[in-house]
């Protein structure tokens, strides 16, 4: 393994371990989990109330559309609160706390600080994500799941937090205080989501407006529908938003 | 009749012309510095002469504005890399990672500085016995004292075995047993062949264990000499007079 991938994981462990032993990141999980096991449960008595008439239609929503699916848009809703607050440290934290020269004089370039950090983030909400698909899984055997919707979906919502958590390195690497990062990343996460309502309300399903929103390309992909373009779209975000954090970190270390 | 003279330690670090500009001036300018292994050199100067400013792009930690910097011969600012394995820095005030433990701070600066596996469960029992930092190993960082930091810090810095020591001003906040201790180690370092800079507020300090002394002040070098053990007094006057007057006096003397 070279020097800066090895660099790279190190800082990854470095900040899993600072996340795993910080009381937010489990308060969080905990709310979050527990008000998602909920709002299972009234998913599944729903659609337990409604198994009768739904067996008179031969190609009815079945139990993916009804619990599954729904379950994993609430976390998406969730996660534009959970990712600011759990990304908001990871840089502007080391900043205050005068640690971020530690990181500067191990000699790694910034780009693989920032992918470090961006990776332990991502670990974080990717067991997250597997926690509250185990609630559906945990039926699969007593279910017709819809294997296919399912894993679009898993991959939408994958690929949502991985880039609500380059938002969230990013705000950070540009913030001088954690708050400012949360603030900052909430804002431009929301704005991202819904920067195409306008045009929507307009009547207007395509343009420029309508493929800049995370929200065309998350709802096709929780429906089901999983499209090349939508994939990059997120790549495309993801890997601008990390150039940006690094470029900003090489600046510091730059500037002083 | 052939005369033998012995060879000198090689240069560990070559600074050429070395300048930074920080909140509009010129915090470190046209620096000229070098250091051979097994050499404990002294960084005097007042607040703000530019000791940590250099310090930080000695250890890498900031890029200078124009200038060289050599280790061993090697471009650093080409290649910054050399750092990892290379140079140990203990910044001012030791910041630390206040949600890790002594023991897990410590594995994470050998991980960073590429050390794993049982070199690094080593390299950590070795420091953390040399520092007394064994009854404190499972103890949160956050939760030292300033001088239980500064030792950590100094753990730090000495866990990869580097050939470059950078220390901004290790002796804060130690008790004077601790301080006589780290004046013992730092010896230890340089008869290792380590080759020591030291930034330090405490002229006592660089009597006691430096070879050289060098004296900054608004960012230029103003001294650069031997230092002589038992003339404390001369040191202090030299110190003095730049910090006064600039370098003119000091040139005269």
């Amino acid at each position: 393994m070279s020097g800066a991938v090895a660099g790279t994981f190190a800082v990854a462990r470095l900040e899993w371990r600072r996340m795993v032993v910080r009381p937010l990141a489990w308060v969080l999980a905990a709310l979050t989990l527990a008000w998602l096991a909920w709002n299972f449960t009234l998913l599944l008595g729903g659609f337990l109330a409604g198994q009768v008439q739904r067996a008179a239609l031969p190609d009815g929503p079945g139990f993916t559309d009804l619990v599954a699916v729904p379950l994993l848009g609430q976390l998406a809703q969730l996660s534009f609160l959970v990712v600011p607050l759990l990304g908001m440290s990871v840089i502007a934290g080391e900043r205050r706390n005068g640690t971020l020269p530690l990181l500067f004089a191990t000699g790694l370039p910034a780009s693989r600080i920032v992918l470090g950090k961006y990776l332990a983030l991502l670990g974080w909400l990717l067991l997250w994500l597997a926690l509250t698909l185990s609630m559906p899984l945990a039926l699969a055997h007593a279910t017709d799941l819809d294997w296919g919707k399912l894993a679009a979906a898993t991959l939408g919502l994958a690929l949502m937090l991985a880039a609500l958590a380059a938002l969230g390195v990013a705000c950070s690497a540009f913030a001088s205080h954690p708050a400012i990062a949360a603030a900052a990343a909430l804002i431009i996460a929301l704005a991202l989501w819904s920067v195409n309502v306008g045009a929507q309300m307009a009547g207007i399903s395509g343009g420029l407006l309508n493929w800049l929103a995370m929200s065309t390309h998350e709802q096709s992909l929780l429906r089901g529908l999983v499209s090349t373009a939508d994939i990059a779209w997120f790549a495309l975000l993801i890997v601008v938003v990390l150039a940006l954090a690094s470029r900003r970190l090489d600046n510091e270390r730059e500037r002083g | 009749m052939t005369t033998i003279i012995p060879a000198l330690p090689p240069v560990v670090l070559q600074l050429d012309r070395l300048s930074r500009r920080r909140a509009g001036r010129h915090a470190v300018r046209d620096l000229d510095l070098s250091l051979h292994a097994g050499q404990v050199l002294g960084l005097l100067g007042v607040n703000g002469a530019g000791k940590s400013t250099t310090l930080s792009m000695i250890a890498g930690a900031l890029r200078p504005d124009s200038g060289g910097i050599q280790l061993r011969g090697e471009d650093f600012l080409e290649h910054p890399e050399l750092a990892r394995n290379r140079v140990g820095w203990l910044p001012e005030r030791a910041p630390v990672w206040a949600e890790l433990s002594v023991s897990e701070h410590l594995d994470a600066h050998g991980r960073l500085r590429g050390l794993n596996g049982s070199t690094l469960r080593a390299a950590r029992e070795r420091v953390l016995d040399r520092l007394d930092l064994q009854p404190l190993a499972r103890r949160l960082a956050g939760v030292l004292s300033q001088g239980q930091r500064q030792r950590l810090g100094l753990a730090c810095a000495l866990l990869h075995q580097p050939e470059l020591l950078v220390l901004d001003e290790p002796a804060n906040a130690l008790d004077p047993v601790q301080a006589v201790a780290l004046r013992g180690l730092i010896r230890e370092q340089a008869a290792a062949g380590t080759a020591v800079i030291l930034s330090t507020h405490l002229l006592a300090e660089v009597t006691a264990v430096c070879d050289r002394v060098a004296i900054l002040h608004d960012g230029c070098l103003r001294h650069d000499g031997p230092v002589q053990a038992d003339d404390h007094q001369a040191l202090e006057r030299t110190f003095f007079e730049i910090a006064m007057h600039g370098d003119a006096a000091a040139h005269a003397a």
